[in-house]
């Protein structure tokens, strides 16, 4: 590696003779670098801080839950002998053929078909609007931010205040209000779930339009304008396509946040009722892991999970944005 | 390329020193040279405000005696996070000497993952926990006869009610009809009916797997005359018993008596309903709010005489964790925790009371000075507590995801949704 | 501002106006029901209950709260926790969505895949294997470090980051390139000044993370000197149920106290929130 690369590294100060070292400075001329690590090898100096990062951090926890997921694992004192018989794929089975866990998956499910085209829809146009808006703007800005900062303890009183049994919705609505009330019926407890989470995370899906709009060159608004686009026509032509990188961001965050739903069902439904109407899966693995202490069975279920919501965002990219690659 | 190396260089070092360190030796459950040992420990307490100031007197009157065996205290918080913390730190051999704040219904766990010190490996283990509980002390006990945990003070639930509201609704609230089911459902009716609450009674609805201790398990302990939901690895509840049970919360929930959904806030305090299921503790906190207040103990189908009754013991224990080095000193420390004196702090202060089998006559004068206390006093020694098994919490919310929805959405039919129920958790037993 | 040269007529105006309006109210209103709900001396569920009322109000719940929690102390963690955390979302952040975005090198899309994948997993299936590594191993318990460090590099900061340099035109940088700026200068000197605003949206998005996370923290330390606000508040919210008359209220306020200090910042960062027109950057 040394000698191919010193022939085309003459003209490089000494400093940089060794080839190992992939520094700061251009590095496209160094053919065989350049075959081992692509055109531009810093990258990897660039993201060398997230791999370190992502292994001294997340390697071992990652690989550590995998192999959990072949065995009947226990968490066990250092040192401790604790029988871990070696399963194989039966926490898997288990998973694939557990009601409560299909229910969950089922529900979440319910979940991302109501939460996300709703989010991406109304971030969107919510963003446009602000960009726009000349008077208040700082006002606007912080409504639409706050129930995203708000600890969820705080939304889910407020949630019950509005969606509860003799709630402001249920008033409002009179005779027409739902029986069992919203959070306690079955068929209801999981859209309002959803219809919850929209709205305490839409502040931050608007704040990536927002910032994304700020780079969709102003030029384009002028010649629609000078075409005669009105502002509905150059929406579609100037801002939708304009932004979509970030639209295909907020599918894919929205999709990956709404998969691993938690806290929601926990605090709003009391841990997933009724009847396993509001459980996440992640809600499950939670219970089963750490709660009963089945964290085999928990890991195998976090693993289907993951590779689930894996394909699903790589789908989403491939089919929403894939042209940048 | 070199960096690639080492990256994995740093991966590989890393899962080597992980695996070399769950393979070091360390103290399991037989006696240790640390259980001899003398030394400054650390423990945790629950932070609500009234046991920290418990906590910091019991700190300060060992310290000052104790030079050369200081304790540092923390505080933990008491609700559903602390099993997760604990059983984080177990494993990660972080634990402290003592928690004054186990769950009985998590010992089985934390017991199976090597956490605790048998107590009852002590010279004086077993004896001073017999001694200090008496029978009580049995339902402490793990399947391997050792005790992991030291069972420390309880707050063994009734029946608290409004006796404004009672007497709105027209009862009689000074000998409040609610001995049997049919008395208890009808003055359930009478205060609905009658506009003077929104609810009978409000148990939480949700499913958490402790909420059955607030509605199942002490009316099935007061029904059954002092049986657990699980005994020798069986459960035990598909019977008549149980069904007589499932069939009394089935009326409550059926007749709208009680509120289905979550609740913000108490519901008793706001005055919505009228009765609450809640231990001693809670005293202090009510009384504030609802100055008029009676308790008696739960009901049962046919009605059982008060001195009879049994109930859920809502108890915490203490628990040794294996990951302390002074053994010999903690075991002191909770001897000291747990003496006369301390004992007396602890009942003064938190109006908890101290598992102790001579109660009643060893606090005379604070009982005397609190009536409101002595009902719960005499209460104390008719306690249940929940399984001891590894399977504990998974056996709970077994029960009571049956529970939720065949008795509280009146989905299915409630009692051969206890035999599914006690099905599952037989298994679950079997697995333990 | 200016850049609507599409212009909108006037009802239309009004009516965006209005949806904004309406929809601002119903964003705002959880907050508002908050800080109304933490003033009250008792409870009110019920729909009278949203507005104020001058015979149920009280500042009894912040004064329990200040009574029992260092606010200060708690105020001052959490800075160091929030601030270290944000500062290495942030730098690291940039790196490695520059690398994504712009750079060809072999590695991108394995390295994709796995930002992908650590944003994918569930925290809760990598909680106590984590805290094992990060307490045992690297013996970083009751340590600022033990803290930050899971947090350290957040996949969504670097999804963002490389989403924002994807929308940035490639005349731009290859144009810099030609005359023979190196990748550090082209980032510095070209692309920086462009993501202003995704350097603003990064610290907005992941500020909230850590400063309302409250499990970590609390698994890595005990020491109550050294608890972030969301910690003591937490704790502190746990148990108010048994020791205060309006538990409800003292949540909500705590809920308060914790939020105030993140609007603020945010009034303060959302001005940094302008247009940096990329189109006459690469005409100039």
């Amino acid at each position: 590696m040394s000698s191919s690369t010193t022939r085309r590294g003459d003209r490089v100060r000494s400093p940089r003779r060794d080839p190992g070292t992939t520094d700061a400075r251009p590095a496209a001329r160094r053919p065989l670098l350049s075959r081992v690590l692509g055109v531009q090898p810093i990258g990897w100096l660039f993201g060398a801080p997230y791999l370190v990062f992502a292994i001294v951090v997340f390697a071992y926890p990652l690989v550590f839950a995998i192999y959990m997921s072949f065995f009947d694992y226990f968490f066990s004192a250092p040192g401790v002998e604790v029988d871990k018989p070696f399963v194989g794929l039966d926490n898997y089975i288990a998973v694939l053929t557990d009601p409560a866990v299909l229910q969950s998956f089922g529900n979440v499910l319910v979940f991302l078909v109501i939460n996300v085209p709703l989010t991406v829809v109304l971030s969107i146009v919510l963003a446009t609007a602000l960009n726009k808006v000349v008077h208040l703007r700082t006002f606007l800005r912080v409504s639409y931010y706050v129930p995203y900062v708000t600890a969820s303890v705080a939304l889910v009183g407020v949630w019950l205040f509005l969606f509860g049994g003799g709630g402001l919705v249920n008033n409002v609505l009179g005779p027409l209000a739902p029986d069992p009330s919203w959070l306690v019926n079955p068929a209801l407890a999981m859209p309002t779930i959803a219809l919850f989470v929209t709205w305490k995370q839409l502040g931050f899906y608007i704040l990536l339009y927002l910032a994304a709009l700020q780079n969709v060159p102003q030029e384009l608004y002028e010649s629609a304008s000078t075409d005669g686009a009105g502002p509905i026509r150059s929406f579609f032509s100037v801002t939708v396509p304009g932004v979509r990188q970030a639209t295909v961001l907020v599918l894919m965050l929205s999709t990956i946040i709404g998969a691993n739903l938690f806290t929601e069902p926990y605090l709003l439904t009391g841990g997933g009722g009724p009847n396993g109407a509001s459980a996440s899966p992640v809600l499950i693995m939670y219970q089963r892991g750490i709660q009963q202490g089945h964290p085999g069975f928990a890991a195998a279920l976090g693993i289907i999970l993951t590779i689930a919501v894996l394909i699903v965002a790589l789908l989403q990219r491939r089919f929403a944005g894939g042209r940048d690659e | 390329m070199q960096r690639r190396t080492r990256i994995a260089l740093v991966a590989a070092t890393a899962v080597a020193a992980l695996s070399l360190a769950a393979c070091s030796s360390g103290g399991g459950g037989t006696a240790t040279d640390a259980m001899t040992s003398h030394g400054p420990i650390s423990i945790w307490y629950s932070n609500n405000a009234a046991e920290v100031e418990w906590g910091k007197g019991m700190v300060e009157a060992w310290n000052a005696d104790h030079p050369d065996e200081q304790i540092t205290a923390q505080e933990i918080p008491a609700g559903k996070s602390s099993e997760e913390v604990i059983t984080a730190a177990i494993t990660a051999g972080t634990t402290p000497c003592l928690v004054f704040n186990n769950l009985p219904a998590a010992t089985g766990q934390f017991q199976k993952q090597g956490g605790l010190v048998d107590l009852s490996k002590f010279d004086d283990g077993t004896s001073y926990i017999e001694a200090r509980s008496g029978a009580i002390a049995d339902q402490y006990k793990s399947a391997d006869g050792g005790f992991y945990q030291l069972p420390w003070k309880s707050n063994p639930v009734m029946i608290f009610y409004n006796k404004d509201l009672f007497t709105a609704a027209g009862l009689d609230a000074e000998n409040p009809p609610l001995s049997t089911y049919d008395e208890f459902l009808a003055s359930a009716k009478q205060l609905v009916s009658s506009g003077a609450a929104t609810y009978a009674i409000n148990p939480s609805p949700t499913s958490e797997f402790f909420q059955p201790n607030f509605d199942f398990i002490p009316l099935y302990a007061a029904q059954t005359g002092g049986k657990g939901i699980v005994e020798d690895g069986k459960a035990t509840f598909a019977n008549d018993d149980g069904y007589a049970v499932a069939d009394f919360w089935s009326s409550i929930y059926s007749d709208d008596l009680a509120g289905k959904e979550k609740y913000e806030g108490d519901a008793f305090v706001d005055g919505k309903a009228a009765m609450a299921i809640v231990g001693p503790w809670a005293i202090a906190y009510y009384g504030e709010k609802i100055a008029n207040w009676g308790a008696v103990p739960v009901p049962t189908e046919n009605g059982t005489p008060a001195d009879e009754t049994y109930t859920f013991s809502d108890a915490k224990s203490v628990g040794m964790y294996s990951s302390c080095e002074n053994q010999g000193t903690a075991w002191d420390v909770l001897k000291f925790a747990t003496s006369e004196e301390q004992d007396g702090q602890l009942l003064d202060i938190t109006g908890q009371m101290p598992i102790r089998t001579d109660l009643a006559t060893t606090y005379s004068d604070y009982f005397a000075a609190n009536p409101d206390y002595e009902v719960f006093g005499d209460q104390a020694n008719r306690t249940v507590e929940d399984p001891t098994d590894p399977e504990s919490v998974a056996m709970m919310q077994a029960l009571r995801d049956a529970y939720t929805k065949a008795i509280i959405s009146g989905d299915g039919d409630a009692r051969s949704a206890l035999d599914e129920a006690a099905k599952k958790i037989d298994s679950l037993a079997g697995q333990g | 501002m200016s850049r609507t040269s599409t212009k909108l007529s006037r009802p239309q105006t009004i009516l965006r106006a209005v949806v904004l309006g309406a929809g601002a109210i119903l964003f705002l209103f959880p907050f508002y029901y908050m800080v109304i709900g933490s003033l009250q001396l008792t409870p009110d569920t019920s729909v009278a209950g949203a507005f104020p009322s001058p015979d149920n109000i009280t500042t009894a719940n912040y004064e329990a709260i200040n009574s029992r929690i260092n606010l200060f102390a708690g105020l001052i963690n959490s800075g160091i926790f929030t601030g270290g955390v944000v500062l290495c979302t942030v730098v690291f952040g940039v790196l490695a969505g520059y690398a994504l975005a712009i750079l060809k090198w072999r590695g991108r899309g394995a390295t994709f895949a796995l930002v992908l994948l650590v944003q994918v997993v569930p925290f809760q299936l990598l909680m106590i294997p984590l805290y094992v590594l990060i307490a045992r191993n690297y013996g970083l318990s009751d340590n600022y470090l033990g803290m930050i460090l899971p947090f350290a590099i957040n996949s969504t900061a670097v999804l963002v980051f490389r989403q924002y340099f994807l929308q940035l035109p490639r005349e731009l940088f290859d144009a810099a390139r030609i005359d023979g700026a190196g990748e550090l200068t082209l980032l510095r000197r070209v692309a920086l000044p462009l993501v202003r605003p995704a350097i603003v949206t990064a610290v907005l998005l992941t500020f909230i993370g850590p400063w309302n996370e409250f499990l970590w923290p609390f698994l890595i330390t005990k020491d109550a000197a050294m608890q972030p606000l969301a910690v003591s508040l937490a704790n502190y919210v746990t148990n108010v149920a048994a020791s205060t008359a309006n538990p409800y209220g003292s949540v909500l306020a705590g809920a308060v106290v914790l939020a105030a200090p993140v609007v603020i910042l945010f009034i303060v960062f959302q001005r940094y929130f302008v247009s940096t027109d990329v189109g006459s950057a690469v005409k100039g």
